[in-house]
């Protein structure tokens, strides 16, 4: 197999199964040295199984995967290493931190494991609790640490013997807001810092927007997208990772003309009045009379409280306010026009009370048209 | 009104409100409670410890005070012996029950041993059977020209002299090792199978082996449960009577039990004497139970998290096999081969060894069972009934005391709910045979003595901690806020009991009761110390017909305690599940 120099971590064609159930589905992904990726969905997508099966923790029925440049699983040339022959480290949600041992003997554990001599592994345990930011609380016992703590001491014990990759199964689920926010930019930090491989598990698509160099998505057993932050944000795939990623409205109607890269889309009126006619982009394969999802960023929408001039080619949509909510920097507010809603962002200073007509414009170029 | 005017009735009223606050029936019963508990409890106690200080003077007529009884029990020919032996048998009983226990555990609750889940009610029965029928059993197994398994042995085998010997001190280790193994079972299985599987798999992915994963994390962590299961089994090691007096007394292997027995009650008992054997023995008990309850049982590791798993099943490949001929073995040697062989022998009109077809009889049955035939044998027939009576009647004396105890430690705030807590622990920490000394020299010239209720009263002193453990487990369960709601809706305290508390409680009191049906029928080492002719227990019966009579007529009381004895473990399993057993 002739891999390219750069490639870490090669998964092709992973499949598994738990029963009658596919857990994931012809999974292919290559991840080069250093970088991060994200595997994103809602939970029983398959994302944590493909982790463990990297892992070693389950076993695929088809596939392979290759880490540096060995094979550590492929059952069709009947090759399996144990998790703990395939040099990884991983971080879990509940921190498994064990609570018979010091901070230092955890964090310890894997250099002792690979018989390193015992002062290598007083400094290198030391190093990576200071990178960790521990280093005063060595001689603790795990079970008198918080749940940053506990979930720091994993981090240093995954990567003070410099493992090929490191895995990170929804590690910032178990902490509270204030602090999964500092253990993320942490990770991110450390990553960096030490340049390892990552591969983190995640349902929660911020975390997956702030950290990754490339992000997965995927649903159903199945990679719905992979691509940068910004590029699954700006151009999602189809309307489950337009949906998923990042706050959206979808507007479901038909495709009845396209001029060049413009979309004529009629989404037809949910309570009886007139549909709505609007202009979009995207879609390059789509004809007249496909079905078409209309993605609207509330941020993309503006907001006018008097009829607007429409000459420039923008959109307009009449509508009525649902609600305002207070989001302490904006106010998210909803609209109803034509029985749909839309999402939109208000400023503070504008003063809107439900039931009042108001006006959304937006560029065509900003409703992305989506086939499915 | 000024505040002057108002302020003596003020004042009145709140002296009122705070006497009114302390009579509640909530206070007043759980004082009440507590010293009922701590007369049952301390009183006994307390007269077997004054009582080991008096010296029955050389004629027998009277007493002085003195440590004579200590001195005695060094100087004496065969006590400092006992004592040796005792430690003996409790050592190695403890060695071959937790590593029994834990072995069956880790296959039943860690590996892919076929038919574990099927295996593993079997693997408990030990736990419910009395432990001096399986000696009786084993006698009949293993004695060197009877014994079934010799017999068959020269047979089959064609093997000269015999296979095994059971009568000795290695036989008790023996019997009393595999019928204790469920307890430590009991106390491992339940962290091996609840335990987060990525405490284990973190030490996989940091590069550890199968091998070294299970030495570094999984049995540090399932240790304290091991711990508290080896202090428990060595405790009950040392305060079992009924394999000792079966297998080793006989044949010059005397043991503490077996010594305060002789000692103590007979013709020329010395219940001074006895009482000082007690005190040295409960103060070894209560020492290691004390360190158990103290210092490992909340060591305990909380391994559980919120997540929901199923714990790592290890594949054992081929070897998958060799742990189900094992987990079968262990079956066949502590259930299956015992009560075959009983009913081989209670079938037999008298036992040499062989199997006779011709000769086989329910005579020993209709003279064991048959109360109202002539030839019937009194202390077996009178230990049916009275068990049945100590046993129903005992059970559920215990379980409303049980009741009302946990609920007083859990749900209020009275006086004396520290002392009743400590109370609850205390019996744990002594073996029957001391408790019962101690009802013995407190009751013996009350009215109470030489009838059940001497019997019922140590009984439910010494086992009514596990009916209470059982509610209280329940009880952490359940919300206070269901209580609390009830008052808020204008309930009494005792109304709430009985509409919202004990409805909710029904599996835990159904559980307990049955566990303690299921103790108080098979109960020797209280019964011995205070039957007297007419209060006979079932396993006073056994111990009648096994000293007096022969070993067919004792097999066929045997196999008749075992079979209510599995009856009961049926309802037990039935109702309770296996969760109600790991308090």
């Amino acid at each position: 197999m002739n891999m390219k120099s750069d490639v870490k971590v090669s998964i092709k064609h992973l499949h598994k199964h738990f029963g009658a159930e596919t857990a994931v589905k012809d999974f292919n992904l290559d991840i080069t040295q250093g970088e991060f990726v994200t595997l994103l969905g809602p939970s029983g997508c398959g994302k944590t199984t493909t982790l463990r099966c990297v892992a070693g923790l389950e076993r695929p029925e088809e596939g392979e995967i290759q880490i540096g440049n060995e094979t550590v699983v492929a059952p069709a040339k009947d090759i399996y290493l144990f998790p703990e022959h395939r040099n990884i480290g991983m971080v879990f949600q509940s921190y498994a931190v064990w609570p018979h041992m010091t901070v230092f003997d955890n964090v310890a554990y894997g250099l002792r494991v690979r018989r390193t001599s015992s002062k290598e592994i007083k400094t290198r345990t030391m190093r990576a609790l200071e990178l960790v930011g521990l280093d005063h609380l060595a001689e603790r016992f795990a079970t008198k640490l918080s749940g940053g703590q506990r979930q720091r001491v994993a981090l240093a014990r995954a990567i003070v013997y410099e493992p090929d990759v490191i895995l990170f199964d929804e590690p910032l689920s178990n902490l509270d807001a204030k602090l999964r926010e500092q253990m993320r930019d942490e990770i991110v930090r450390l990553q960096k810092e030490v340049g390892i491989t990552s591969i983190f598990v995640t349902h929660d698509q911020s975390e997956a927007l702030v950290m990754s160099d490339r992000v997965v998505v995927m649903d159903k057993a199945v990679i719905q997208q992979i691509g940068g932050p910004e590029d699954i944000y700006a151009n999602p795939v189809n309307s489950f990772v337009a949906n998923f990623i990042g706050v959206t409205s979808l507007l479901e109607g038909k495709l009845t003309a396209r001029n060049g890269g413009v979309c004529d889309v009629e989404v037809p009126s949910a309570n009886g009045s007139d549909p709505l006619q609007l202009r979009g982009a995207g879609a390059p394969g789509a004809q007249p009379g496909d079905g078409i999802f209309l993605n609207l960023r509330p941020e993309d929408v503006q907001l006018h409280l008097e009829a607007p001039d429409v000459s420039d080619g923008k959109n307009v949509i009449e509508g009525q306010v649902i609600d305002t909510i207070y989001l302490g920097s904006f106010l998210e507010g909803r609209v109803r026009a034509s029985g749909h809603e839309i999402g939109i962002q208000i400023d503070h200073y504008e003063n809107l009370s439900p039931g009042q007509t108001v006006w959304l414009t937006f560029q065509p170029e900003h409703g992305l048209c989506l086939t499915e | 009104m000024t505040t002057e005017t108002l302020s003596p009735t003020l004042q009145r009223s709140r002296l009122n409100n705070r006497l009114r606050a302390m009579v509640t029936q909530e206070n007043m019963i759980t004082v009440v409670v507590a010293l009922i508990v701590a007369g049952a409890v301390i009183v006994p106690l307390a007269v077997l410890f004054v009582s080991s200080f008096k010296v029955l003077d050389p004629l027998g007529w009277d007493t002085v005070w003195g440590f004579g009884n200590y001195v005695e029990m060094f100087t004496d020919r065969i006590i400092p012996k006992a004592f040796l032996n005792t430690l003996i048998i409790s050592s190695g009983a403890t060695v071959l029950a937790t590593f029994l226990g834990v072995t069956l555990a880790w296959i039943n609750a860690r590996t892919n041993c076929p038919g574990r889940d099927y295996l593993e009610p079997y693997n408990l029965i030990p736990f419910f059977l009395s432990p001096f029928i399986g000696a009786i059993a084993w006698h009949n197994l293993g004695e060197p020209q009877t014994g079934l398994l010799n017999n068959w042995a020269r047979d089959i085998l064609g093997i000269e002299g015999a296979l095994i010997n059971v009568d000795n001190i290695w036989g008790v280790i023996w019997v009393t090792g595999i019928f204790f193994a469920p307890l430590v079972y009991l106390f491992v299985v339940g962290s091996l199978r609840r335990m987060d599987p990525s405490l284990e798999d973190s030490a996989r992915t940091t590069g550890a082996g199968l091998v070294r994963t299970t030495m570094t994390v999984t049995l540090p962590l399932v240790m304290p449960g091991i711990l508290s299961g080896a202090i428990i089994v060595f405790v009950t090691s040392a305060g079992e009577f009924g394999v000792p007096f079966k297998l080793s007394a006989p044949y010059g292997w005397e043991t503490l039990t077996t010594q305060i027995f002789s000692k103590a009650v007979g013709d020329d008992a010395n219940h001074y004497l006895g009482a000082a054997m007690s005190m040295a023995l409960g103060i070894i008990t209560v020492l290691l139970i004390w360190v158990q309850q103290r210092y490992i049982a909340p060591r305990s590791f909380t391994t559980v998290t919120g997540k929901g798993f199923r714990p790592n099943v290890l594949d054992l490949g081929p070897w998958k096999w060799v742990a189900f001929g094992y987990n079968l073995m262990f079956i066949a040697v502590a259930v299956v081969l015992p009560i075959v062989c009983l009913i081989i022998v209670s079938l037999h009109p008298v036992w040499t060894g062989k199997m006779v077809w011709a000769d086989i009889t329910t005579i020993n049955y209709v003279k064991t069972l048959f109360w109202w035939r002539p030839d019937a044998i009194a202390a077996a027939t009178n230990g049916i009934i009275n068990s049945l009576i100590l046993a129903f009647g005992g059970a559920s004396i215990a379980m409303v005391m049980a009741l009302v105890i946990s609920y007083m430690i859990h749900r209020t705030k009275g006086f004396g709910v520290r002392m009743l807590d400590f109370l609850s622990v205390v019996p744990i920490g002594f073996p029957g045979i001391v408790l019962a000394m101690g009802v013995l020299v407190t009751y013996i010239q009350t009215p109470i003595y030489a009838t059940l209720w001497i019997l019922m009263l140590a009984y439910i002193t010494r086992f009514f901690p596990y009916g209470q453990r059982n509610i209280s487990s329940i009880m952490l369960a359940i919300s206070e806020e269901l209580d609390q709601s009830s008052r808020m809706a204008g309930a009494s305290w005792f109304t709430t009991l009985r509409r919202i508390t004990i409805p909710l409680l029904k599996p835990g009191l159904f559980a307990g009761w049955i566990l303690l049906f299921i103790i108080f029928l098979r109960e020797l080492s209280i019964s011995i110390i205070l039957f007297t002719t007419g209060t006979e227990t079932l396993s006073v019966g056994v111990y009648y017909l096994t000293n007096f009579e022969n070993e067919p007529l004792t097999a066929a009381l045997s196999m008749a305690q075992t079979v209510l004895l599995l009856i009961a473990i049926y309802a037990f399993r039935r109702f309770a599940g296996r969760e109600a057993l790991t308090a």
